[in-house]
């Protein structure tokens, strides 16, 4: 698979975070919640520095309570066609790796935004050359 | 040999060393100029090469390829330091150095690792003008020196050393810890940082050690003409030449699946699944197999059905071998931009076990296999040593340039978040107690879920087929459906701010 050059297509946004404030986000996330109380706000964005991994089209998901995390990495894997071999991580809070077998419920109990979101990013791995 | 001496020849890039290296560098290059500057012939090939595009990659490569030699052939002394208070853990041993016997024990375990580094004057790579790998196949050679490792503990006996390993170079053991400013304290060993070439190991034990030494050394230093054989076979099938089974040359052609080609860049998990490929296919190897984790997870099931033979594939000489042996390789991420220090704990704990040959990754960009740590430093073998090629089908060439002796660390902060983590099981009992020490080191992490999981069942048990309320969205209930939104079709701001529905 070429690396995907997304540099030159168009200018990256940027990060949820920075594109609305904290009031913003609060409200939303109380918005969505009253609406859809059964549902998780997950933003989901790709590493700034990702090189590989398509974007995608979307940013904000909501997801089920008992959707496992490696499900979810199904469905996000399925949105970008990737073939299983490919790498994928889904690093929360931009840091750390979730567990597979857990539950969205179970991740975003303890992984939260203070906002209300759970933030993700993706990425694939580096490449190593000299 | 003296040639391919590691113990001159290490282009270290350590923070310390770096003005050093460039200093070196300049010299290289003043005293091998002609291969650097553009030799008078290139400005007329330079013009035909406008007409003709292939002329002008060749050029280039040549040109790479010969600056590639001088950059990673060249030279810089550099020591280490292993402090004597702290102990070494090399694959799944530990070593306090602050006796002879320990030493010698490190020093055995870290020279008998096999060492492969880049090599030129290998034949042509097909489809490219490649003849070397220097500058771009390091991952490659990291992951060479992972799936040696494993096929060590699979076919050598238990604990083997190399019994012509070569005495440390460049190494001095000191009482401080590592970062103490006193390395006015540091104790060099008159013992280490002996020439190479005096190979006996016990011409160089000072006089009061060699009777302690002598006595119990002996037996270890019995050759074993079996093992002899088998140590020389294993470096074969990593010999630079199309034919062998994980020489770069079938690396490099299994890689053109993943999209990749000789001269690109390679990563710890796209050359996970090489590896597992190139042992898939070999005939070289019947009892044993690859297993690569998808998304940081083991799944045991698929693990077993790779490694439960049907009794009707038992091997040729008749004795039936119901499980296979099995390396099972985790592609990871451990961070964003730079490793999260709190896997530090579990990437030690990881490295303790005797199950664990080790990992590969590196430093950002530039890639290293891991094989042990000492405090807050991983100790490595290095790649990044351009070697000329060596002929293995002679049949006694010299092992020499394939171990190495003077062991590296660097710290576990400068660690790239991407790596790949490997360990070996030999039999099914030894799959069962792999899984609960890993488990074990696993849930050592600081962070609050683990590296990677290991769990009953198979893939499939996981996947969405049991997950109702996705059918919803296209393309999200069968792994292989390409989904309606190619990615990056959609440029509407406005729909992009809205939530999709899981």
């Amino acid at each position: 698979m070429p690396p995907f050059e997304s540099n030159h297509q168009q200018p990256q946004n940027k990060p949820f975070k920075q594109r609305k404030s904290f009031a913003t986000r609060k409200q939303e996330v109380a918005g969505i919640k009253s609406k859809f109380p059964n549902k998780i706000p997950v933003i989901i964005e790709r590493y700034e520095r990702e090189k590989f991994l398509p974007p995608l089209d979307k940013t904000k998901f909501l997801v089920p309570h008992e959707l496992t995390m490696t499900q979810f990495v199904t469905i996000i894997r399925n949105r970008m066609a990737l073939l299983p071999t490919q790498a994928f991580y889904l690093l929360i809070n931009n840091k750390g790796l979730g567990s597979m077998s857990l539950t969205m419920a179970q991740v975003y109990k303890e992984q939260q935004d203070e906002d209300g979101f759970l933030y993700m990013t993706y990425a694939s791995q580096e490449m190593f050359g000299h | 040999m003296n040639s391919v001496s590691p113990s001159t020849a290490y282009y270290t890039r350590g923070v310390m060393q770096d003005e050093l290296v460039e200093k070196g560098r300049q010299q290289a290059m003043e005293r091998q100029g002609s291969c650097n500057r553009v030799p008078p012939q290139a400005s007329e090939s330079r013009k035909e090469a406008a007409e003709e595009p292939d002329e002008m990659d060749k050029l280039k490569a040549k040109l790479m390829s010969a600056w590639n030699n001088v950059k990673y052939g060249w030279t810089v002394k550099s020591k280490t330091f292993f402090n004597k208070i702290s102990p070494v853990t090399v694959l799944g041993h530990q070593y306090l150095l602050n006796s002879e016997d320990e030493v010698e024990r490190f020093r055995l375990a870290f020279v008998s690792r096999i060492w492969l580094t880049y090599r030129r004057e290998f034949p042509q790579l097909e489809g490219s003008t490649w003849t070397t790998d220097c500058g771009w196949g390091c991952m490659l050679r990291s992951g060479q020196m992972l799936l040696a490792q494993g096929l060590l503990v699979h076919l050598m006996p238990r604990d083997w050393i190399w019994p012509d390993a070569h005495q440390f170079t460049d190494v001095d053991f000191e009482v401080f810890r590592p970062r103490s400013p006193a390395r006015a304290g540091g104790v060099p060993i008159p013992t280490f940082g002996s020439p190479r070439g005096s190979n006996n190991p016990e011409k160089t034990i000072p006089n009061d050690q060699v009777l302690k030494c002598s006595q119990k050394k002996r037996p270890e230093y019995a050759r074993d003409r079996q093992a002899e054989q088998v140590h020389h076979r294993l470096v074969t099938w990593f010999e630079d030449h199309p034919p062998a089974p994980f020489g770069i040359h079938q690396l490099v052609d299994i890689g053109k699946a993943s999209g990749k080609k000789a001269g690109d860049w390679y990563g710890p998990s796209v050359v996970a699944h090489i590896l597992r490929k190139a042992v898939a296919k070999t005939s070289a190897l019947h009892n044993l197999a690859v297993y690569v984790a998808q998304d940081c997870t083991v799944y045991k099931e698929d693990v077993v059905r790779l490694c439960d033979l049907p009794l009707s594939q038992t091997s040729s000489d008749g004795s039936s071998q119901a499980w296979k042996s099995v390396i099972i390789l985790v592609p990871v991420r451990l961070g964003g931009e730079t490793l999260n220090p709190s896997y530090i704990e579990c990437i030690k704990n990881l490295l303790k076990l005797e199950c664990c040959i080790g990992i590969i990754g590196g430093k950002p960009k530039h890639s290293l296999y891991f094989v042990g740590f000492q405090d807050e430093q991983l100790l490595y073998l290095d790649p990044h040593y351009c070697q000329p090629v060596v002929d293995a089908t002679q049949g006694s060439f010299s092992l020499e340039s394939f171990h190495c002796s003077s062991p590296k660390k660097m710290p576990f902060n400068r660690m790239d978040p991407s790596c790949t983590i490997g360990f070996y099981s030999k039999n099914k009992k030894d799959f069962e107690s792999l899984c609960s020490a890993v488990n074990v080191a696993l849930s050592s992490s600081e962070e609050k879920y683990p590296i990677f999981s290991l769990v009953e069942g198979k893939s499939q048990d996981y996947g969405l087929e049991g997950h109702s309320s996705s059918s919803s969205h296209s393309g999200s209930s069968e792994a292989h459906i390409l989904p309606q939104s190619r990615v990056s079709t959609s440029n509407n701001r406005r729909n992009s701010d809205e939530f999709v529905f899981l």
